[in-house]
């Protein structure tokens, strides 16, 4: 806490580089050059590149699993290697990485005590994460049977089973299917909502895209760009409309409008993204229990990850749409600092009331999801709070414990 | 068919206790939530769950109860129970050792190759307790092996008497022989006088101008010493040589149950028609004889016995001194026999402890050697592949098993190159593993010799506490320092 007051910043890479020497240590590849990271806590940073562009490579000096040829890093402050500070920060390499012969409840048993969280403590973040990730049911099948994408759910899991105040996620969605992906891209925007900061190295732009406050693009080692993805993918030759389904008529006189400052106007009806369709299309075969033996459907946040006060209220949809970028990252993130720290010092309180805790949570930011809702145009965002009814309706008629969905009070009462 | 019953008896009781112990290691490592402890629990659980493991264990389970049917020695009870006792420890030791160089060589170079590292070292565990959660894991897993064939053999070396059907003289030798923990004191020949002689006779020989000629000086020196030698152990007919033993340091010496023993081999100069010699062997304070009046008593045993194979007998304890005193005298009677006869390797034994409570020292000293065998594989992962890391760890081993005979062998290097002798063969000769001779179990289990605790704990100061401590830090410093990933661009 006090490393993170004195350093501004989540990340800061200074004059970050990297060189391979061959095997003969002769001709050097550069792979990372004269980096100069910066990111501020409570985002969302996109780390964007083609493959081999040093993504990665950087990632790993930041982890302290390859050392820097000159230059430094610094993650929250400080080295990774001290555990202080690595206790604050969840890793989901870009391959799982994941021991196959353990089951998946005994991965997150393993990492939650490499963190030395208490019994209890583990215990329910355990179950609470498995729900989250859509593996509750297979908490006992050992990695190994597990297809790429539910071990990245599991990846994903051991990363926040911390509650990290960072999470350093590596192409986060590779291997996941389109539900798994949306409902992962949602779980990022809640988290740095509730004030974490995260680093997303993915060359999937589209889900960088969805997600990102702000952007840097890394070629050959260098960086190329960095800035908002508004400041970078705004059009500022072109103006969108959507609206209604419109009269003839109307549209006709929008025509002449346009016309009128010597502009052309392009009439469509807007297609359903592809994502969209194939999430329609599982979430109605989920409604109708079809049986799989793949992956659930996750609960998107809950548990202790939401068990936090929301510091972001805005959602990054507003701040895309907004001017105003950065107005106060800095206050908020010493009230974020604190707050995370205190369930690591009274954790059992924390944990075991969860449920209590929630649903006053709950109350707490009604406001807040249906904002975010409204402000998603996408008809598959309307649409998600119907498969989030659904999915609740089958965990609350079995279990009892903190798996409730904060984006959906009125049914979390319901059920009380 | 009641061995068979009992095969299957064993076998059952054996799956039972490794389940129950596997089990039990479990919950215990379940219980601790520190990081070295939870890496611990997972290389264990790994190894347990590893198909090596599994091999091994059916291994052994099938063989040893096996042996204890099969093996039979030299037909005597004490001759079963030596061979399926040194076969059986050998075997265990052997077998266990393999497992254990496999695993800690396989555990973290495993986790460096297939990257799970990268999920580890980013969390808050140093990399000096990944290394040691490692350790302990791969310890455990070695704990609760040795154990589990421990209790195997064990419990075999107690049923053999039970289902041989041997007479009570087998079964009372097998008491005294075996199921015991004795110390024996062997009398050493005064190397320096008899090189001094030959040093004398040399010299002799060379003033009278009578040195064989096309002999180099070292030769010749060498054959005068082997022929003092010689002389010294040999006892012609007519002659008499006395042993003399101090330090006999007897429990309960005035009870008429203990006893102490004498153990020997003959060698003849000509092998007698019929391989028979006979022994004259007088036991007790013989200066006695010169001093006059009789305070401890002095036993006389006259044996006819065959010739190249090891004898023992018993004499009361009350032979010795109160001030642990005791000179065996033999014999060579000139009316019985017509050779020179050398008793070799004679050794006084006498009781000190239970062979259960040796036994359990001697499963001790395996430990030992597979803990120093798991830091070896695990320092060695810390900068080495799998294959080199393995190929070294067993090299390093076989070393061990022939150590004080490389040493023997090469010893004649520290005349002609000292300083690289001294100053780099022996260091790293030092260094290596000693698995042989007294280091090994089949050393102490198969004569009932005890393996004295002091002993067992300068065993463990060196090999675990110097060299394991040594090249424990080494790896552990080597880890904190390296890079963990590999370059991919």
């Amino acid at each position: 806490m006090v490393v993170m007051t004195e350093n501004q910043y989540a990340i800061e890479t200074i004059s970050l580089t990297k060189i391979f020497p061959d095997w003969w240590g002769r001709s050097k590849v550069i792979a990372v050059e004269d980096l100069n990271l910066k990111i501020k806590p409570n985002e969302i940073y996109g780390f964007l590149g083609p493959n081999g562009s040093g993504k990665t490579t950087t990632l790993k000096m930041l982890l302290n699993l390859l050392h820097p040829t000159k230059g430094a890093a610094f993650v929250m402050g400080g080295s990774i290697s001290n555990p202080k500070i690595s206790a604050r920060v969840g890793y989901l390499p870009e391959d799982s990485y994941l021991y196959k012969y353990l089951t998946a409840r005994e991965t997150l048993e393993f990492y939650g005590r490499i963190f030395g969280l208490p019994n209890d403590v583990r215990k329910a973040r355990i179950e609470t994460l498995l729900e989250m990730v859509g593996l509750a049911g297979m908490g006992n099948r050992p990695i190994g049977t597990f297809s790429k994408g539910m071990a990245r759910r599991i990846g994903l899991a051991q990363a926040l089973i911390n509650d990290p105040d960072l999470l350093i996620l590596d192409e986060p969605t590779s291997g996941m299917d389109p539900m798994g992906t949306r409902q992962m891209k949602d779980l990022f925007v809640e988290l740095v909502k509730r004030g974490k900061t995260i680093l997303l190295c993915s060359h999937l732009l589209a889900d960088v895209e969805d997600v990102c406050d702000r952007i840097g693009i890394l070629y050959g080692g260098k960086m190329q760009i960095e800035g908002t993805v508004k400041e970078l993918l705004l059009q500022k030759e072109e103006t969108q409309i959507r609206v209604a389904k419109l009269s003839e008529q109307s549209l006709q006189k929008m025509k002449e409008i346009a016309a009128s400052e010597g502009k052309t106007l392009g009439i469509e009806n807007p297609m359903d993204k592809l994502e969209s369709f194939f999430v329609k299309i599982v979430t109605h075969a989920r409604q109708q229990k079809r049986r799989t033996s793949g992956a659930d459907a996750g609960t998107g946040i809950s548990g202790f990850l939401a068990d936090k006060p929301v510091v972001r209220e805005e959602t990054i949809l507003d701040k895309l749409v907004s001017a105003n970028i950065q107005a106060e990252p800095e206050a908020e993130v010493s009230v974020d600092v604190t707050q995370t720290e205190t369930p690591r010092s009274k954790p059992v309180d924390a944990d075991n009331q969860l449920l209590q805790k929630l649903s006053q949570r709950t109350v707490e930011s009604t406001p807040i999801n249906p904002a975010a809702a409204n402000n998603k145009s996408s008809p598959v965002k309307e649409e998600k709070p119907e498969v989030k009814k659904d999915v609740l309706n089958e965990l609350i008629g079995k279990k009892d414990d903190g798996q409730t969905e904060i984006t959906h009070p009125e049914k979390n009462q319901e059920e009380e | 068919m009641n061995n068979l019953i009992l095969f299957v008896l064993f076998c059952l009781i054996a799956s039972l206790l490794y389940l129950f112990m596997t089990w039990l290691t479990g919950l215990v490592l379940g219980l601790g939530s520190s990081g070295i402890v939870a890496v611990a629990k997972v290389t264990f659980s790994h190894a347990i769950r590893m198909k090596i493991a599994v091999v091994v264990l059916l291994l052994l389970i099938v063989l040893l109860p096996l042996m204890s049917m099969i093996i039979d020695g030299d037909g005597t009870l004490v001759g079963k129970l030596q061979t399926f006792s040194s076969y059986g420890l050998g075997l265990v030791g052997f077998l266990l050792s393999i497992l254990t160089i496999a695993i800690s060589c396989f555990t973290l170079s495993n986790d460096l190759k297939r990257n799970h590292i990268y999920l580890t070292v980013t969390k808050p565990i140093r990399r000096f307790e990944l290394v040691f959660g490692k350790l302990l894991g791969t310890v455990l897993l070695n704990l609760i092996l040795l154990t589990l064939f421990g209790s195997i053999l064990y419990g075999g070396i107690l049923l053999i008497p039970l289902i041989s059907d041997a007479p009570h003289s087998e079964t009372a030798r097998a008491k005294h022989e075996f199921f015991t923990a004795r110390i024996g004191l062997k009398p050493e020949l005064d190397m320096e006088t008899l090189s001094q002689k030959a040093r004398e006779r040399f010299e002799a020989l060379k003033t009278k101008k009578q040195l064989p000629e096309g002999m180099s000086v070292s030769r010749v020196m060498a054959e005068l010493h082997s022929e003092e030698v010689m002389k010294a152990k040999s006892v012609a007919p007519g002659r008499q040589k006395v042993w003399e033993f101090e330090n006999v340091r007897i429990k309960n010496p005035q009870d008429p149950n203990t006893v102490i023993f004498i153990r020997y081999k003959y060698q003849t100069s000509v092998e007698p028609s019929d391989g028979q010699v006979f022994g004259q062997w007088r036991i007790g304070d013989l200066r006695q004889y010169d001093a006059g009046g009789m305070t401890t008593q002095i036993y006389g045993i006259d044996r006819q016995e065959a010739t190249r194979t090891v004898h023992e007998f018993a004499v009361p304890a009350d032979a010795v001194t109160s001030d642990g005193y005791l000179a065996v005298a033999f014999r060579n009677d000139p009316g019985l026999n017509r050779t020179v006869i050398i008793p070799e390797d004679v050794e006084v034994l006498y009781r000190t402890g239970t062979f259960t409570g040796n036994y359990f020292r001697v499963i001790v000293l395996i430990f030992v050697q597979l803990i120093f065998l798991s830091i070896l594989g695990i320092a060695l992962t810390t900068f080495l592949s799998f294959p080199i890391a393995i190929l070294f760890s067993v090299s390093v081993f076989f070393v061990g098993l022939i150590n004080f005979f490389i040493i023997d062998a090469i010893e004649a290097l520290g005349k002609t190159m000292f300083i690289v002798y001294n100053f780099i063969i022996k260091p790293i000769l030092w260094f290596l593993p000693h698995f042989d001779q007294m280091y090994q179990p089949g050393w102490y289990i198969v004569d009932g010799k005890t393996l004295e605790w002091t002993f067992l704990f300068s065993t463990i100061g060196t090999t675990l506490c110097i060299k394991g401590l040594l090249l424990l830090l080494a790896g552990m410093f080597i880890f904190s320092r390296r890079e963990v990933a590999k370059a991919v661009v």
